[in-house]
């Protein structure tokens, strides 16, 4: 049963790495830039709920939307003030990714200013667990974050395929010469690139805040995780990165039943290890040389 | 024009040459001979394919099928650091200069090895620094940054790289490209120089003046395929040819 | 007040030769490495286990922690940069991680949680060292030691070498450059010298405790360089004075509560690290020289 159980938390966690590796994968296979600031984005998320829901009472809904509109706005504005900017005189990976991190670091304690440092839970009946099959608990939690998953993919599938700018930005992955074709500037398609893979980790951050809590240094563990799963999915492959995020979550609880919890986030390394040595390409990608 | 020289030792073979990338076929079944000493030119419409046969034969791509031998060793799957090590090399359309070093340090870091932490200067090395140095016309620019270089300083700067690598073999790809008429002048004279000094040189251009001045040999190439090979009057007078390149088919 | 000034001055050389080891690859090679705190681990804990078990002798310490580092630098640079930077991003931050929970648990080696107690001082040509001002002196030479050396091979051929695959990767190969062997011996380099600021670190605290060996003093670090400035040679010293000097400047700030002294501090960097990409890439000292391409 113990197997069971540690299959059923990692399924749960997997569903929301999925997420927000595929949001981080979104943004860096479309424009190529190393958003370190996205596990920023993702304490950003959690903390507005929390203070929409639990704080001023606002009403799911309505803190929901707050969080989207949270999460979509740092993305896009630190693209448009800080990325482009810099993009324009010299734009180099490091730059990039220095400043990013830079947005990162402050982020994280603005947080931790405001909400102190410690850990913040939203409180919800839904969170409880029932013992469903004896020695199995599973709260509704699991379910709905599978679910919200597999919606939210879903939804960028049919923006994907159906519409001209899900279109243009996969093209803009693939080539971003070709992007004049569409008539959208890559510039503008970033932007969409940067709202959409922000809002990506809308649900996991709620659904984190519901079930272990918030804290303003979670950015960290969730840009390790994007980062990981989208070497190991592929660059360039948002299906790769949500089936890596989904690994990680498996093998960060099943790992439990072999190993002392304090090596569970080493265990999410050492596949990542595995993969840049034997197949750096990652599940779908094709390994990038310079 | 050059005369003919008797038949020459062929350097590099190229043989049954394809390089595709998914459905694109960028090369297909190309043969080229660069013998020792004979300067070849390759010409034809954008997107022919001659900068591809340049990155196969260097190593920064792979081939699909058909060798290439140098010195009748095969060159597959090496690296390009490797096959520069064997003699071979190059220049690029976009000059990939090493922008933040002065124009010393561009030339003398290629006649260093990489693989040791530190190198002492040899009298050798310095007295070939000097004469690429004098022989660019790079002399008084030697402390200046590649990317503060006026256009036609950093045409020569390319070069110099190449004169001072230890190579017998030079792909060079569109060289002279936007030269004024006295620096054009000079790089010819200057090809024409090391030619004559054994260099092999094989160079892709659209400006005929360098196909006409300095060519043995030219070889025409479209959508991949070369058509036609031969002196420099044959290609050039032969109008279906001329139809393809300037665009009516 | 000199033994205050000189024990800020000792952690002050120390943050600096860890900084001026990242910067070598950072700067120069444009290798992005979140593990740099590790590599002082591995010089501390090192020292620390080899004085404690085997000798104090300060150079078989030095050594030993310098060969450990650079072997384990390459085992983590031959695979990851056979690929892109961003990978090798990825692999030093698997690093980092990894090392934090090995010098946990590894109770044996390390002695787990509770770090290494008691360390003796260090022996060199039979004079032992034991005062802040001593160690004052040694932390200075080795500083003064790493930036003549960085400088060697910063201006010698390796330096041009690893500015050429910079400026142009594809470039230096077409040139002979064998661009895996320059990165990898460029990490194993910055890794060797780091591990030396932990050997003095062990030294002189006589005691080394995990705590100091996380992500955070690796984003510290890379804050240093980015802020001082990469590619130049005082920058990372430059850097970590400022960083460093950044707490002590807050107290004197009257309106500044005393428990969010710590958060306020990086907020500052972070925003210096905003601020400087999109003005000033080159950092403090390095200036707008991170300019176009030829």
């Amino acid at each position: 049963m113990l197997y069971l159980q540690l299959l059923v938390n990692g399924l749960q966690t997997g569903a929301l790495y999925a997420l927000i590796a595929a949001g981080f994968s979104l943004i860096f296979g479309m424009t190529r830039i190393f958003h370190a600031a996205h596990g920023a984005t993702f304490t950003i998320a959690g903390f507005v709920f929390y203070e929409f829901y639990s704080v001023l009472q606002w009403g799911l809904v309505s803190s929901i939307l707050a969080s989207c509109v949270a999460a979509g706005l740092f993305g896009v504005l630190l693209n448009r003030w800080v990325y482009v900017i810099i993009q324009r005189h010299e734009g180099s990976f490091f730059t990039v990714f220095a400043a990013s991190f830079g947005a990162a670091i402050v982020v994280q304690n603005v947080v931790a200013i405001v909400f102190g440092k410690g850990l913040v839970t939203v409180t919800t009946s839904l969170s409880r667990s029932v013992e469903i099959l004896p020695d199995l608990y599973v709260s509704p939690m699991a379910l709905i974050a599978v679910l919200a998953a597999l919606l939210c993919f879903a939804v960028l599938h049919y923006l994907f395929t159906h519409t001209n700018m899900g279109v243009a930005l996969r093209a803009l992955g693939e080539n971003p010469g070709l992007i004049d074709v569409y008539g959208l500037n890559p510039r503008q398609l970033g932007k969409y690139a940067f709202l959409i893979g922000s809002v990506l980790v809308v649900p996991a951050a709620i659904l984190t805040a519901a079930t272990s809590g918030l804290n303003p240094a979670m950015g960290h563990h969730v840009m390790m995780i994007s980062i990981a799963a989208t070497i190991v999915g592929g660059v360039g492959s948002l299906r790769g990165a949500a089936m890596a995020g989904l690994l990680f979550g498996l093998a960060e609880n099943i790992s439990l039943a072999f190993v002392d919890p304090q090596w569970s986030e080493a265990v999410t390394f050492v596949i990542l290890f595995l993969f840049i040595i034997f197949r750096p390409g990652g599940f779908y990608g094709r390994a990038i040389t310079s | 024009m050059r005369s003919h020289e008797p038949a020459q030792k062929v350097l590099l073979e190229i043989r049954s040459l394809s390089k595709h990338f998914g459905g694109l076929q960028a090369i297909a079944d190309v043969n080229l001979d660069l013998p020792s000493g004979v300067i070849t030119t390759l010409v034809g419409p954008n997107g022919a394919g001659k900068t591809t046969i340049f990155n196969l034969v260097t190593g920064h791509l792979s081939a699909s099928s058909g060798t290439i031998h140098w010195l009748g060793e095969s060159l597959a799957g090496q690296a390009p650091w490797r096959i520069a090590r064997k003699g071979i090399a190059r220049t690029f359309q976009d000059l990939r200069l090493f922008s933040h070093m002065t124009v010393e340090e561009n030339v003398q870091t290629v006649m260093e090895r990489s693989s040791w932490l530190w190198q002492r200067k040899t009298p050798e090395m310095a007295a070939k620094l000097e004469q690429v140095l004098q022989e660019t016309g790079l002399i008084h620019k030697r402390d200046q940054r590649a990317v503060d270089l006026a256009y036609a300083e950093r045409k020569f700067l390319s070069l110099a790289r190449i004169m001072a690598s230890d190579s017998f073999l030079w792909l060079l790809d569109e060289p002279a490209s936007g030269l004024d008429p006295r620096s054009f002048d000079r790089f010819v004279e200057l090809l024409k120089t090391y030619a004559q000094r054994g260099v092999t040189i094989c160079i892709i251009e659209h400006n005929l003046d360098i196909v006409i001045r300095l060519s043995d040999t030219v070889a025409f190439l479209d959508q991949g395929r070369i058509l036609a090979q031969g002196t420099s009057d044959e290609i050039l007078k032969d109008p279906h040819l001329a139809a393809i390149y300037f665009g009516d088919r | 007040m000199l033994a205050y000034l000189q024990n800020i001055a000792v952690l002050f050389a120390i943050n600096a030769i860890l900084a001026m080891a990242l910067n070598f690859i950072m700067g120069y090679a444009g290798i992005f490495s979140l593990a740099q705190a590790v590599f002082f681990g591995i010089g501390a804990y090192t020292a620390g286990y080899i004085a404690l078990n085997v000798s104090d002798s300060l150079l078989l310490s030095m050594a030993t922690a310098m060969g450990i580092s650079a072997v384990l630098s390459m085992a983590l640079a031959l695979p990851a940069l056979r690929v892109r930077g961003e990978y090798f991003v990825a692999a030093s931050l698997g690093l980092q991680m990894i090392g934090v929970t090995i010098f946990s648990e590894w109770k044996s080696v390390t002695g787990g949680l509770g770090g290494l107690v008691g360390v003796p001082p260090p022996v060199i040509f039979g004079y032992t060292l034991t005062s802040t001002g001593e160690f004052l002196a040694l932390a200075t030479v080795i500083l003064l030691a790493i930036l003549s050396i960085t400088a060697l091979l910063v201006r010698g051929s390796f330096g041009r070498s690893l500015m050429a695959l910079r400026d142009s990767e594809s470039a230096a190969q077409a040139y002979g450059k064998n661009v895996n062997t320059v990165k990898t011996l460029s990490v194993a380099v910055s890794a060797a010298l780091a591990s030396l600021g932990g050997v003095i670190y062990a030294f002189y605290m006589s005691f080394v405790n995990v705590e100091v060996f996380t992500l955070e003093m690796s984003i510290l670090l890379m804050a240093m360089v980015i802020i001082g400035g990469t590619g130049t040679l005082l920058g990372p010293v430059v850097g970590a004075a400022i960083v460093m000097a950044l707490p002590a400047a807050l107290t004197y700030l009257p309106f500044i509560p005393p428990g969010e002294l710590g958060t306020i501090q990086q907020i500052i960097y972070g925003s210096a690290m905003v601020l400087l990409m999109m003005f000033r890439p080159g950092g403090l000292v390095g200036g707008r020289s991170k300019g176009k391409t030829a």
